[in-house]
């Protein structure tokens, strides 16, 4: 178990760069989620502190120890791969073991290392299997199973559940869960998916363009986003983002009307998240645009001269497309935007 | 409802031209629809045919026979009987599987070494066809180049000579062994490429999240091509030296050119054997029975082998 320190982390290839000046601390025993679309830069930092890509700049330290001239096999991390990498040529079981037998554990301790791990992951009856022979889930599970068999000091999961259904997905996402908080590994997690990182997060570190937007909470990023790119990011369907101006206390775009902090003028945009919107009130004008009933919740999207503004109605809601529509919205959860994007407007 | 005729008329513009098309091709009798495949493979089977089966026929034909140029007299399996009492037979078949299977497993050993410690490495990946230079040599010429460099011209000898390892000059012909060896060298000069592009390009093809999964689980650059490479490798490797085997068996240019089969028949493989009692002593029904025999081992040791390698490689 230990800490991971990132220190001003540069990593380019050629002249295009990957991450830029990348500070991060993660705590010990923590389960930190990398998020952020493709190409932000969040598999090059978890390949980094495997291993697997040397930084151009900066330290990576994991406990008190230099990382960067380590080699990969010397790190004493285990990872998760998207496609499993699965040895195709090995059973399960002997997949399990081939970090026991590469480190040298004595032999008469694998057999039972190796079934406890398998029962961790629920894949006792399929040992003697070739991966093959084995559904993407119960692969997962295998590949989940080589991970933790060794008891490593950081686990780093590489946007593991996204070839796995959705059903499938979101059973894996509380095993994984359970399985970190029971084993108390320090974890770094890939995904794009913000619902796997809202989910299994203790923090987010949101990036885009190699660059951290915002580190915090599940909470914290919900409700305190810092710019426009988390706020557009976070939430589903994400924060409705809409470009106007402010002036003495009023923000306005066409067909929106709403009050801001008084020290605010000039172009800004508001954000305002779906389910903070009702139906009926004056903040917005606008036609029905579409109605999507779920079951659970209608989604409605209202047509303004600018923008297409998505809300949450109750799961009774229904109107007419193209018929007029008024909207209120819950004005102590309004977030202000100035021009670079930045949040502004909190006292 | 204006729109949804407009639909329905669109969708009818587009089926008319549609059906037009469909039209301009002359309907085809099924008979020539199933006799087109068998056109197009036709002339290259007749050509194999002309060049392989009928040859191969005729050789067994003529192993029945005791064949004088025109005087073909019945022999049964005359020639079979004299055959395996023959020495001289039995000694070029030993000769070939010492000489081929030596030849082999360096030409192997070699290529597969080579191609695990540059598989990765960028020039390999982008210029691997370069290695295939020696085997673009004309047998012939490849034959004559050794021939000189071994016996006629003595440049390995006075090369050995400068380093120190040999005195005097080495008679390479004059000692069983050496004239097998250089026969082995020219031989694993020439077609040690060929296992080489065929190994490096299945470590090439080889997954490399999962080379990053071993190094994260401890696994050194040797664990992983002990432990995963190769045995994912078996039947590339399989065939590769089978279709590898099958050539060498028949390896006849450079005894011709370097040795012809001195010192006292030690180099003297099947092919060579054939060649002699056929060409130089005009037994052709006894050297079409030899040519059956080594065809027949042949096909059974191969078989033999990659049925094997597969049986195991699926469970």
């Amino acid at each position: 178990m230990a800490s991971i320190l990132l220190k001003n982390v540069v990593k380019s290839f050629g002249t295009f760069v990957g991450v830029q000046d990348m500070n991060l601390d993660v705590v010990d025993e923590e389960f930190l989620v990398l998020l952020g679309p493709s190409g932000c830069g969040k598999t090059t930092t978890m390949r980094m502190i495997a291993g697997l890509e040397h930084p151009t700049e900066g330290e990576i330290r994991i406990g008190d120890a230099l990382m960067n001239d380590i080699d990969a096999r010397d790190r004493d991390v285990a990872m998760v791969f998207q496609g499993y990498a699965l040895y195709p040529n090995m059973s399960i079981y002997e997949n399990i073991r081939f970090p026991l037998r590469m480190r040298q554990v004595p032999k008469a301790k694998h057999d039972d290392l190796i079934r406890r791990a398998a029962e961790m992951v629920e894949l006792g009856p399929f040992l003697d299997r070739k991966p093959g022979a084995l559904s993407g889930g119960q692969r997962q599970r295998a590949a989940l199973a080589r991970a933790i068999v060794r008891q490593p000091q950081v686990f780093l999961m590489d946007e593991p559940l996204s070839n796995l259904d959705a059903k499938l997905r979101a059973s894996m996402r509380v095993q994984i869960k359970h399985m970190q908080r029971e084993l108390k590994v320090t974890t770094v997690y890939v995904t794009h998916d913000q619902i796997e990182a809202m989910t299994l997060a203790d923090r987010i570190v949101i990036m885009n363009k190699g660059v951290i937007q915002q580190i915090g909470t599940p909470d914290d990023i919900y409700s305190n986003p810092a710019n426009t790119f988390v706020a557009g990011f976070i939430g589903s369907p994400p924060m409705n983002l809409i470009a106007g101006t402010a002036q003495s206390g009023t923000f306005s775009s066409a067909g929106v009307r709403v009050p801001c902090p008084a020290n605010l003028s000039g172009n800004i945009t508001l954000g305002i998240r779906p389910e903070d919107c009702q139906i009926g009130g004056d903040n917005l004008q606008g036609q029905v645009y579409g109605v999507e009933p779920t079951g659970d919740i209608t989604y409605l999207t209202v047509r303004t001269a600018n923008k297409n503004i998505e809300i949450k109605a109750g799961r009774e809601f229904r109107a007419p497309i193209d018929s007029a529509i008024s909207v209120g919205f819950d004005t102590s959860r309004l977030y202000f935007f100035g021009e670079d994007g930045s949040r502004v407007g909190v006292n | 409802m204006a729109h949804s005729t407009q639909t329905l008329e669109k969708g009818a513009a587009k089926a008319a031209p549609a059906a037009a098309v469909y039209s301009i091709r002359r309907p085809r009798s099924a008979t020539a629809k199933k006799m087109f495949p068998y056109l197009l493979v036709g002339p290259a089977v007749l050509y194999l045919l002309a060049i392989t089966l009928y040859p191969g026929l005729f050789a067994m034909y003529q192993s029945l026979f005791v064949v004088k140029f025109v005087n073909w007299s019945w022999a049964g399996l005359g020639n079979y009987t004299r055959i395996v009492q023959d020495r001289e037979f039995w000694a070029a078949l030993a000769n070939t599987a010492i000489i081929g299977g030596l030849s082999l497993c360096l030409q192997t050993i070699i290529a597969m070494t080579v191609a695990f410690y540059c598989y990765r490495d960028p020039f390999v990946r982008g210029w691997r066809i370069v290695f295939l230079m020696p085997m673009l040599f004309m047998p012939s010429a490849v034959a004559f180049i050794w021939k000189l460099a071994f016996n006629d011209g003595r440049v390995i000898s006075d090369l050995l000579m400068a380093i120190g390892l040999v005195s005097n000059n080495v008679d390479w012909l004059s000692s069983v062994w050496l004239a097998r060896l250089t026969l082995i060298v020219a031989d694993v000069w020439q077609w040690t490429p060929f296992l080489f592009i065929i190994f490096v390009g299945a470590l090439q093809g080889q997954d490399e999240e999962i080379e990053e999964a071993a190094r994260l689980d401890g696994a050194s650059w040797g664990d992983i091509f002990w432990n995963i490479s190769l045995p994912m490798m078996r039947p590339i490797i399989v065939v590769a030296v089978t279709l590898r085997g099958i050539d060498i068996t028949t390896m006849f240019t450079n005894v011709y050119i370097m040795t012809q089969g001195t010192p006292g028949g030690a180099t003297e493989t099947m092919s060579y054997f054939i060649y002699r009692q056929g060409f130089r002593m005009f037994n052709f029904g006894y050297a079409s029975a030899a040519s059956v025999l080594m065809l027949l081992i042949t096909i059974v040791i191969a078989q033999t082998i990659v049925k094997r390698a597969f049986k195991s490689g699926k469970s």
